[in-house]
């Protein structure tokens, strides 16, 4: 097994007015290519701090990031930016998807960001397909996010973070403003993508049942990882 | 594929129109502006060029702008001039600037011996006669055309003084209304005075030496070739270049601070977008074109607008107030590029700003 990424002592202090709030305190992690990794732990713990580190949306104050070999914090903004157009897929807790674009434009869009200087515009339409039928979008295609359950939402931004084929998918609370029905239903998505195409997640979760789909669990107190759980072999 | 750009601008379709009315805005003032500069400067360019005397005497005193009301100099001069080797013709002219028909700007009138005049210039009258008793008037065919007037009609000159239209002329040359000598003179209580005099040469070529001449003949007054006053139209405006100028580069901010003020609301409302896009890993490069993209297509919508209102407006104040318009290429790339730059500079600003955003506290943004 591959390591597809390292975090070595990461930390991170925000500063708020003259006040330093300490969300980190020194976190190491491995992650194996294929993983599906759950972190959990209390409100303000430093989760979100710690995936939007790991997908370089944020600096840490010390410490360093290796995606697939490259390196994270040593990176200028840009080259940061570019790490996650090519690496990097997010889930957010609220979807976020584009108001104004059907579910295909969502997909289009983030396939020409990603495409971008390749020239490779019009993205994969098989690849597309492919995805829109494992997250059984097909019929919904055409729909804007507002016409769309929430569930069907954050289907529609898996499949936006997937279509890409990134390294590693960071998902924040994925199913927190979900019901269990549909929460269910995401979930079982992630576990295919894991499955079928050896898709790495870390996953942020305030649910047991999703973090028990998870091959490891991570808790985290205060800024750091408390328990770092077992490998499951699946 | 719906782009960005297109989804967006369906999205808010007020916002897009306003900002597109900005562009046109700017794209309008410069065209109807040197639509009529151009079109007046040429209408009195060939209305100039049609008068056929070689040279133009006045008094020094008097000066040969074309707008001035003074008629002081002795028509006795024209007898004179005959006697001068070279000279054919000899004909007195009194020209008035009067305040304009509908009180809108302000027209020339012309006090010339009819038959004279004609002959002097190869005109001919297309209706009607010669104007005779002292409220007889002939006007030219744009006249006729453009105020409605036509044989028998009447028009008020001077204030609210009525005179009778009895023929129409062509081609046009000189002021657009032309009555007798006398007729003006009496207008004007300016008994055997005129303004100045058409000098017609037997040979057009000799005007120069036919002027000294003149000059030796009757020493101190002012003798001016006919070529070279026509050229002194556009330099008897001098500030029309400034002007014009300074017309295009206030319409480029126009346009500019309207999309600018658009783009900046439209960003400031898409912050959490923005951040999605930076999540998705899009370089500033391509978030800032995307901004620039819709502000350029919101351009075009507004320059095509501009144009379409331009042409109508034009062609309805031409018709109203028989201003003539007469647009240039030129003038309308001009004000095209105008409403496309000022368009893309003035999303620029808002489009570095989101660009530069941080992009965990876009994606916080309410
Ligand atoms: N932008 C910020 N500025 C200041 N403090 C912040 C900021 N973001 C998070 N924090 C603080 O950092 C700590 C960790 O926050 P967060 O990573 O969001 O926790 P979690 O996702 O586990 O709830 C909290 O105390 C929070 O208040
Ligand atoms: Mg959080």
């Amino acid at each position: 097994m591959r390591t597809i990424l390292q975090a070595e002592n990461l930390t991170k202090v925000y500063r708020v007015g003259s006040v330093d709030v300490p969300a980190l305190r020194g976190v190491s992690l491995d992650v194996e290519e294929g993983e599906y990794l759950a972190i959990m732990g209390p409100s303000g713990c430093g989760k979100s701090t710690m995936l939007h580190l790991l997908g370089g949306l944020l600096t840490p104050t010390t410490g360093r990031i290796l995606i697939d070999g490259e390196d994270l914090t040593a990176a200028t903004d840009a080259k940061r930016t570019d790490i996650r157009r090519r690496k990097i897929g997010f889930v957010f807790q609220r979807f976020n998807l584009f108001p104004t674009l059907t579910a295909e434009g969502n997909l289009k869009l983030a396939e020409g960001i990603h495409g971008g200087s390749d020239g490779k515009k019009g993205g994969d339409p098989e690849r597309r397909r492919e995805v829109l039928r494992l997250l059984q979008l097909e019929d919904k295609m055409h729909h804007k996010p507002l016409e769309l359950s929430g569930g069907e939402q954050q289907r529609v931004a898996l499949a936006r973070a997937v279509v890409n084929r990134p390294a590693i998918i960071l998902a924040d609370e994925p199913t927190g403003n979900l019901d269990t029905e549909n929460s269910a239903i995401v979930l079982n998505m992630f576990q295919e993508m894991n499955y079928r195409f050896n898709q790495t997640i870390i996953m942020i979760t305030h649910n047991p049942e999703a973090a028990a789909m998870c091959r490891r669990i991570i808790q985290m107190r205060d800024g750091q990882i408390v328990a770092p759980g077992p490998r499951v072999q699946i | 594929m719906e782009s960005l750009v297109t989804a967006n601008v369906r999205q808010r379709p007020v916002r897009a129109l306003v900002s597109a009315a900005g562009v046109a805005l700017g794209v309008c003032l410069v065209m109807l502006f040197t639509g009529l500069a151009r079109g007046l400067s040429n209408d009195l360019e060939r209305r100039s060029q049609n008068l056929k005397a070689e040279i133009v005497f006045t008094r020094d005193a008097g000066s040969t702008q074309l707008m001035s009301n003074a008629a002081n100099l002795s028509v006795k001069y024209a007898e004179e001039l005959l006697k001068v080797d070279g000279v054919a013709m000899a004909v007195p002219d009194i020209r008035y600037v009067s305040q304009g028909g509908k009180g809108f700007g302000f027209e020339q009138v012309e006090g010339v011996d009819w038959n004279q005049f004609a002959a002097m210039n190869g005109m001919s009258l297309v209706a009607g006669r010669g104007p005779q008793g002292l409220d007889e008037v002939v006007i030219d065919e744009a006249k006729s055309r453009n105020n409605n007037l036509s044989v028998g009609s009447e028009l008020k000159l001077f204030g609210n003084q009525t005179y009778k239209v009895v023929g129409i002329y062509t081609p046009e040359a000189g002021p657009r209304v032309k009555m007798s000598l006398a007729a003006m003179q009496d207008a004007l209580q300016a008994p055997n005075k005129c303004t100045w005099v058409y000098v017609k040469l037997r040979d057009p070529a000799r005007a120069v030496e036919v002027a000294r001449r003149i000059d030796e003949a009757l020493p101190g007054n002012k003798i001016q070739l006919t070529r070279d006053i026509i050229t002194n139209i556009e330099k008897s405006i001098p500030y029309l270049g400034v002007f014009l100028r300074t017309l295009v580069g206030l319409s480029a901010l126009v346009s500019g601070l309207v999309v600018m003020l658009a783009m900046y609301t439209t960003i400031t409302e898409r912050t959490r977008e923005i951040g999605i896009l930076k999540a998705l890993g899009a370089s500033r490069g391509f978030i800032v074109g995307e901004i620039v993209k819709e502000a350029v297509f919101i351009s075009v919508i507004g320059v095509v607008a501009g144009f379409a209102v331009s042409f109508l407006a034009g062609y309805l104040i031409q018709h109203a107030y028989a201003l003539p318009f007469e647009y240039s290429w030129l003038w309308g790339l001009t004000a095209a590029l105008i409403g496309l730059f000022g368009g893309a500079l003035g999303a620029l600003y808002p489009a570095v700003r989101a660009a530069n955003l941080d992009a965990v506290s876009a994606l916080a943004y309410e």
